[in-house]
């Protein structure tokens, strides 16, 4: 079967044949659920994030105009479906995702029980979800297989070189969260 | 340099963007500076650190709601297709008066005969071109689905799968393969049997026929096996005669499948 690009895809989902919006859920579904659950660590809700995506798509299917790239505006609309789910339930998001990373260092009896600093897959994985989501969403972006800096600036509304410093500053505050964490 | 111009390069680097010479060179560029050169050293080890973190796969039940979601919008779609014939005769039931009836036929008729002079052979070709184009991705579309449902945990998507199987024009190596493994392999009753409905369609092809007949041996349930026996009478397969056989010699068989077998033995013979 010759294989049909992404835009040509979605531009016959557009038209109007909805079974094609299945092919591309099998090709994009890992990496979407991969941004979801590096994004908040919980699976079972990164699923549902998903599926989101793919009902917004069908939604809003007459924005897409087959110009630019596919990846960008799929993960343009996850990114949006993340921010809608914790504007929606705010209470949550701001009990559990706090806007500081001092502030969050604060509670270091909490986090002191949930990590164990000798594994530092677990310490990293931590510092992550300490990171602010601007921070963490840059950088995991930034980590998905065959996402470019030039779509990730048009995933978050800004040139391909701020992308690329966004992703840098993410980088070093990672680095300065996890040795604080290592130290701890 | 200034600080931003070498975020920016270094995560081009980090991320593979560069080409040999401007890598080249980067490398050069931190070997005099010692500065950038210790940032680069902590930075880059933190991004190969994130490699590290893991991802679990996503569970079977993601794709069995996202079908499900799928599905009920193109059935939505479909039915709104199926209304439309009912709007049109809506919007035309205000219509009493016989003049306009009869003057908008007579508007329809004059608009048909000039489409029918103006379709030149030409650009039929080109439509027959288009239909059929449109009928293979459906096809091809078709058979991804069949696939993909067949692998699903729910009797009722698979059963869905088997007859999406069943509309297909021409079934490929793959969907006859798929559909065997679940004649014999499935742990449903019913979708056995939507099955060998399915495969019933394929039996001119030797590969089908044979398919079917090493199957009814393969078979611990009663129905299963009733309705293979059925269909090879029908199809008056002598070869599976030996199958049918073998069954009868094993010591646990359903005495209705046994006499039914007898049966049908006799009627191929």
């Amino acid at each position: 079967m010759q294989e049909l690009t992404n835009n040509a895809l979605m531009l016959k989902v557009k038209s109007g044949d909805l079974d094609k919006l299945g092919l591309l859920y099998e090709r994009h579904k890992k990496r979407l659920f991969g941004f979801f659950y590096n994004m908040n660590s919980n699976a079972s809700l990164s699923e549902d994030l998903v599926q989101n995506v793919f009902v917004r798509m069908l939604k809003y299917k007459h924005t897409f105009t087959g110009e630019g790239s596919f990846s960008a505006w799929m993960f343009r609309t996850a990114r949006n479906v993340n921010y809608d789910y914790y504007r929606k339930n705010k209470i949550a998001f701001n009990k559990s995702e706090i806007s500081t990373v001092e502030y969050k260092l604060e509670d270091g009896d909490s986090i002191e029980k949930g990590m164990n600093k000798k594994d530092e897959i677990s310490v990293l994985n931590r510092a992550m979800q300490l990171l602010p989501p601007e921070k963490r969403e840059v950088l995991v972006l930034s980590k998905l297989k065959e996402m470019k800096f030039s779509e990730i600036g048009v995933i978050l509304g800004c040139s391909e070189g701020a992308a690329k410093v966004k992703a840098h500053r993410a980088l070093k505050d990672l680095r300065t969260i996890f040795l604080q964490l290592e130290t701890r | 340099m200034e600080q931003e111009k070498f975020e920016i390069w270094m995560m081009e680097y980090l991320s593979g963007d560069l080409d040999e010479s401007r890598k080249q060179e980067f490398e050069n560029y931190l070997k005099n500076s010692s500065k950038h050169r210790e940032e680069f050293e902590t930075v880059a080890e933190t991004w190969n650190q994130i490699d590290a973190l893991e991802v679990p796969e996503p569970s079977k039940m993601m794709d069995a709601s996202f079908f499900d979601m799928l599905n009920s919008e193109i059935e939505k779609k479909e039915n709104k297709k199926s209304n439309w014939f009912v709007n049109l005769k809506s919007f035309f039931d205000p219509i009493q008066t016989p003049q306009l009836a009869f003057g908008m036929l007579l508007l329809a008729i004059g608009l048909g005969i000039g489409y029918f002079l103006n379709s030149s052979p030409f650009e039929q070709n080109i439509q027959e071109t288009v239909v059929s184009n449109s009928t293979n991705e459906t096809e091809e579309v078709r058979e991804q689905l069949v696939l993909t449902l067949l692998e699903q945990p729910s009797a009722n998507k698979r059963l869905q799968a088997v007859n999406e199987a069943a509309k297909l024009n021409k079934a490929n190596q793959r969907i006859i393969e798929a559909l065997f493994f679940t004649l014999n392999k499935d742990p449903n009753i019913n979708v056995r049997l939507v099955a060998i409905e399915s495969l019933a369609r394929y039996v001119e092809t030797p590969e089908v026929r044979m398919g079917l007949v090493k199957s009814i041996a393969l078979q611990d349930s009663p129905l299963v096996q009733i309705a293979l026996a059925d269909l090879m009478v029908k199809l008056q397969e002598k070869t599976s005669i030996e199958s049918m056989e073998k069954l009868l010699e094993k010591p646990d068989i359903n005495n209705t499948v046994k006499q039914k077998l007898e049966q049908s033995i006799n009627q191929i013979i």
